[in-house]
């Protein structure tokens, strides 16, 4: 393990002990929850979503924010749909369907990386912009009946019991947790989301990597998108446009990923994206309705960012959690005001509160 | 070109920015009005203009609400959730006590919409979440409430007295009577940043949020309230919701947190804070609900409408962020004018 | 005037930072009405008496007493009520506001129905700017208004509130000589007000000419409070400076040879011009200077982080742009920033990412992280720095300040620079760690490294340079070699006055 090692193991170990609980509440309102199909089978609905939070992941670890990602999905979905609507080979499809979620990712980050635009406002943007695309590419019309050895991908089974989804969640997060973890590229992701200036005072290639998350972001999206069409079936412009985007939000930030950037593990948001699997199963199990599961997650999103901040204050020996601020900012006015900024309190901010 | 003479030009070019943005707005106005009234048929006929005017008065009045929050750096995603809320609670209640007065119901409403706000105020203000974290978290947890309690049922108009429904339809002086309580809002809004003490506070926290609390303002407090003031309004605007649509049900006024942050962004307001007014929020509102009434009535796809909002937001903050960057780049090279002439290398 | 009462006392403050006394007993008045400079060098505890005093930070030791009766300063917010304020360099104001509103944000004269007053607050501002002969009104936007002009607003703002001291902090460093005149007046009517100013500059000329009394300061203890008018500049200086310089490490001798860096008329609009020096290899250049002379930030431009306006820079004969700092890393240029926790360091991270950072490319040729290699080569410099953790991994953040140093040291180390600009290197370090990091730097040089040495400890310069370099205001006053260096002379230099004796 690494970096802020033992928090984060902490709370990795805290999200399993929290698996096995809401795995004992299942099992006690369904038997059928511990039959191996059933927990094979317990991500699948969400394994589009854990694909995109996965991506995410990349761009909240260096301090960002990335809203547009559910928008982007169903932008790539709804390309590749009319396309092979249009009589397109299905795979050729998919592939310009990436490109372009690729492309949409591009987009946020030229305008995030290069022209230093605050996340939160251009993501926020490009959120109502794509979703506006993916109704002027499709329309109002729904598209379905995409060959299975596509749909199998999302949806299919081996031997009727191994979800290919899961497949493909495990293996995206096995690949970008191997990006994220193991490669300087990620650990730049760290080192910029910790301290963007210090980095860039080391050498650290800040504008290109900025650039890169988002593209990556859009990229999983992408992916994120064939899995959906597998497992649905079919496309409307309207996919993913209600509470998907706050559980993709959820799985980051209840994985341990620090909201404010620098640290998370994609083992964690792993984690987390089981437990959110299980919690919902779990509601459905018990009956409640798909409104109160939405009310469940956002709290759950809220929580989890509060229990952030406390753990936060901890680490700053005492202070009440409100106190809490981020190390680096922290920073005194030293004798030689080496501040060259001209405007000390007008730092840009990500959606709230000045950092 | 001694100092002097160059502090004067500056003078000069940042206050035309300044007044540049407002005046933008209305140019645009203008020409949309021209533009459409040209190519589209019946555009500038006074039936449409009070079907726009109806529907624009809703946005209009939450805009207000918006640009509190917004002008204090800060977010509120969960307004759309919130119109959808209240106007489901005005219009069940309104369904079951015929005789309710229209003005309880609305401070039903309006209260609904407080207490959603001061929730999401005590969150950002104190839980230290980003607003637009816990916004988008309250957007689905409050639309989730809204869910549980229709129970899947929806109200119908037919359900609903008429001096209700007659709301959306009455005009006065050929100005629809929500239009009337949106101008009034606006009023009411304008006159509160302007002459409350309190709500001036909003623009110094936006501006600098340290230098805010080195002042002495209570940061917290007032964010809370900018929240609270957001939420109110958009209880009301929930009010207006069910009077105009009458047929309310749980997935009212989905996607419009949109509409009112596009109307206030291009409005003017900026999202880094500190300034903008109620104005520039109401013709920012009036601007893309002129759009898109022309487009509609040009036979132009509604689907681009979203895009273009999404657009209007990345292509505001854009234009806002350069501006914003100019004059910081203006006002480095007053740091020491005497090498204020250094370099003819770019 | 000696027989004033006394507004503000201090009474034996002392704060120390993990082991470093900033300040040691310093015990001083500020008479009411009286204008009170404070002088010293950098380093010498002038800024932690500022905080002290606004609420930003509290003493170990010692008490404030304000007219009278011992005070308690918590916090900003509370030294505001009790009438203390400070105006820095850069003066924070709300720059989305007009002028008026400035002065009274969050205090806005109400009228009798409990809104904002606008007639009142446009008056009442006009007066203030009036009498402070501004020349910009009070509906005027503040965004654009020059740094002079934001200093009148900071100055009406105190008189709106009722200071009663006022603290300024370098207040004439960006302006040009009919502002400084013309904020000079105001003193002398903020004087005639019944405001105490505490007046804090490097320009003694303008000590002479504002204060009535003079507190000088030197590392961090009480030198002398004394009557402007019987202290020449020339004793200043000597109070200011004269210590025993025993603290001086004998410099390894060193083979100097062919320029490595050569720099021409660089410039940066509005902060520094017309900038030429060479740096041979195996040299240490000292460059000395006052706060705001531009020392960082030509070392800031070299190294590609803020931009060049104006010159040539060439590395071994090649022509070099400071674009960034990655191109500057790869032509062997490095540089340690003043500000090393917090711009040199990445605090919740671990020793070895730290200390790999600069050199991760040569580290990882296929792209994959080593943490095994990482490891190795911050133990390298563990052992060499001698730097006091329980290994690599442990998180920076947890490490004293001293070790905190070290590592980032390290993390320029390890890139194998050959060219260093080294900016403060051992500000706000203990004495021991102080030894190990001069020892370092020395032998880096012997071995063929070439040092840019920026410092504002005079005993470090000194002991360490073969050149001295002296900045003022923005531009290279002097080019001083080591036999010739002494105190007297660097700081007459840095202060622009004709050298003592």
């Amino acid at each position: 393990m690494r970096l802020v090692g033992r928090l984060l193991l902490r709370w990795e170990a805290l999200l399993v002990v929290l698996i096995f609980a809401a795995g004992v509440w299942s099992t006690t309102l369904s038997p059928f929850f511990l039959h191996r199909a059933n927990l094979l089978d317990l991500t699948t609905p969400y394994a589009y979503l854990g694909i995109m939070a996965f991506g995410l992941t990349f761009v909240v670890v260096a301090g960002e924010i990335d809203i547009s990602v559910a928008s982007t999905m169903t932008v790539s979905a709804v390309s590749f749909a009319q396309l092979w609507h249009a009589g397109v080979n299905v795979w050729l499809a998919s592939l310009v369907g990436l490109l372009i979620a690729a492309g949409l990712g591009l987009v946020n980050g030229v305008l995030i990386a290069i022209l230093n635009l605050p996340s939160l406002a251009v993501t926020l943007g490009t959120l109502a912009a794509y979703r506006g695309l993916a109704y002027v590419i499709l329309g109002g019309n729904a598209r379905s009946g995409f060959p299975t050895s596509f749909t199998n991908i999302g949806g299919g089974y081996i031997h009727n019991e191994l979800p290919y989804a899961l497949l493909v969640l495990i293996g995206t997060a096995i690949v970008l947790g191997v990006v994220l973890h193991s490669t300087r590229f990620g650990r730049y992701l760290y080192t910029i989301g910790a301290n963007r200036e210090a980095s860039r005072f080391s050498g650290v290639p800040d504008t290109r990597v900025r650039v890169s998350i988002f593209v990556l972001s859009g990229l999983t999206a992408g992916v994120a998108g064939i899995v959906y069409l597998g497992y649905f079936g079919s496309v409307q412009a309207d996919a993913a446009s209600g509470s998907e985007l706050i559980t993709v939000v959820t799985a980051v930030v209840l994985g341990g990923v620090d909201i404010f950037g620098g640290a998370g593990t994609m083992v964690g948001v792993f984690l987390a994206l089981i437990l959110v699997a299980e919690l919902r199963n779990g509601m459905q199990l018990a009956n409640v309705g798909g409104a109160a599961q939405d009310i469940v997650v956002g709290g759950l999103l809220l929580g989890a960012i509060l229990a952030g901040n406390v753990v936060r204050a901890a680490q700053e020996r005492g202070l009440p959690w409100w106190r809490a601020r981020r190390p680096q900012k922290e920073v005194e006015k030293t004798e030689s005001h080496a501040q060259i900024s001209v405007n000390p309190g007008s730092e840009t901010t990500q959606g709230g509160f000045t950092r | 070109m001694t100092a002097g003479m160059l502090t004067g030009r500056m003078r000069v070019s940042t206050d035309t920015i300044f007044r540049l943005r407002e005046l933008g707005i209305f140019a645009a106005l203008m020409f949309c009005l021209l533009f459409f009234g040209v190519k589209a048929n019946n555009f500038l006929t006074v039936t449409n203009w009070q079907d726009i005017g109806t529907d624009v008065a809703i946005v209009a009045a939450v805009a207000v609400g918006e640009t509190m929050v917004v002008l204090t750096r800060n977010i509120d995603l969960s307004v759309g959730s919130i119109i959808g809320l209240t106007a489901y609670i005005s219009s069940n209640t309104l369904q079951h006590h015929h005789h309710a007065s229209l003005v309880v119901i609305a401070l039903l409403a309006m209260g609904v919409g407080l207490l959603c706000g001061l929730g999401n105020g005590i969150l950002v203000a104190l839980g230290r979440i980003p607003a637009i974290i816990a916004t988008l978290a309250t957007l689905a947890i409050y639309r989730g409430i809204l869910f549980e309690i229709t129970n899947g049922q929806n109200v119908l108009a037919s359900n609903l007295p008429q001096n209700f429904l007659n709301l959306s339809s009455r005009n006065f002086a050929g100005i629809p009577s929500l239009a009337w309580m949106a101008i009034v809002v606006a009023a009411f809004g304008a006159a509160l940043l302007r002459w409350v003490p309190w709500a001036r506070d909003f623009y110094a926290i936006g501006s600098n949020p340290d230098a805010a609390r080195f002042t002495g303002i209570p940061v917290a407090r007032r964010l809370v309230a900018a929240f609270m003031l957001s939420g109110l309004l958009a209880g009301l605007g929930g009010f207006m919701f069910a009077a105009r649509f009458a047929g309310v049900d749980a997935t009212s006024a989905n996607g419009y947190e949109f509409l009112i942050v596009t109307a206030v962004v291009i409005g003017g307001v900026n999202v880094f804070g500190g300034s903008g007014t109620v104005l520039g929020a109401m013709l920012g509102a009036v601007l893309v609900a002129t759009i898109n009434d022309g487009f509609t009535l040009m036979r132009f796809s509604q689907f681009w409408q979203e895009f273009f909002q999404g657009a209007a937001i990345v292509v505001a903050v854009t234009v806002d962020a350069i501006m914003f960057r100019k004059l910081q780049d203006v006002l480095r090279r007053r740091r020491r004018p005497e090498l204020a002439n250094v370099g003819g290398r770019r | 005037m000696s027989d004033a009462p006394a507004l503000v006392e201090l009474r034996g403050i002392s704060k120390s930072y993990g082991g470093v006394h900033a300040l040691k007993d310093v015990s001083f008045a500020i008479r009411k009405a009286s204008v009170h400079a404070l002088v010293g060098e950098n380093g010498a505890g002038k800024s932690t008496i500022v905080k002290t005093l606004t609420g930003v930070i509290h003493a170990d030791e010692g008490q404030i007493v304000i007219d009278g009766e011992a005070a308690s300063i918590p916090d900003p917010p509370a030294a505001y009520r009790l009438g203390i304020l400070a105006m820095y360099q850069e003066p924070t104001v709300f720059q989305d506001l007009t002028v008026a509103e400035n002065v009274f944000a969050g205090r806005h004269p109400r009228t009798r129905a409990g809104t904002v007053d606008w007639s009142t607050i446009r008056r009442r501002a006009k007066q203030l700017l009036g009498e402070l002969g501004a020349d910009f009104g009070p509906d005027r936007p503040v965004r654009g208004l020059g740094v002079a002009d934001r200093q009148l607003l900071e100055i009406a703002k105190a008189l709106s509130s009722e200071a009663r001291l006022l603290i300024m902090d370098e207040p004439t460093a960006a302006l040009s000589p009919p502002e400084v005149e013309r904020l000079f007046d105001i003193v002398r009517g903020l004087k005639e007000r019944g405001v105490s100013i505490v007046f804090i500059s490097h320009r003694l000329e303008e000590v002479e000419a504002i204060s009535d009394t003079v507190t000088i300061l030197r590392d961090g203890t009480h030198v002398a409070t004394r009557p402007t008018a019987g202290l020449p500049r020339s004793e200043m200086v000597q109070l200011m400076v004269g210590r025993s310089l025993d603290q001086l490490f004998p410099k390894e001798e060193a083979e100097i040879g062919d320029v490595v860096l050569r720099a021409e008329g660089l410039g940066r609009r509005g902060v520094f011009a017309d900038v030429s020096f060479e740096i041979r290899r195996g040299e240490i250049v000292g460059l000395a200077g006052f706060v705001g002379a531009g020392r960082t930030e030509v070392a800031r431009a070299l190294f590609g982080i803020d931009r060049l306006d104006a010159g040539k820079v060439s590395i071994d004969g090649r022509g070099f742009r400071p674009r960034s700092p990655r191109k500057a890393l790869r032509r062997g240029l490095a540089y340690l920033p003043e500000d090393r926790l917090t711009q040199g360091l990445i605090q919740p991270l671990s020793i070895s990412t730290n200390t790999s950072l600069a050199v991760l490319p040569e580290l990882t040729p296929l792209g994959f992280l080593r943490p095994r290699a990482e490891r190795a080569l911050a133990r390298r410099f563990m052992e060499q720095l001698r730097i006091r953790a329980f290994g690599p991994s442990q998180v920076v953040r947890s490490l004293s300040g001293g070790n905190q140093q070290k590592v980032v040291l390290s993390k320029w180390l390890a890139a194998e620079p050959r060219i260093l600009i080294l900016d403060e290197p051992t500000h706000g370090v203990d004495v021991g760690t102080k030894a190990d990091v001069h020892r370092t730097i020395s032998h880096l040089a012997a071995q063929g490294l070439s040092i840019l040495l920026i410092s504002s400890e005079l005993p470090e310069i000194l002991g360490m340079s073969d050149r001295v370099l002296v900045m003022r205001e923005g531009r290279l006053v002097a080019e001083i070699g080591r036999a010739d260096a002494t105190q007297e002379r660097v700081v007459a230099a840095a202060a622009g006055i004709a050298e003592a004796a």
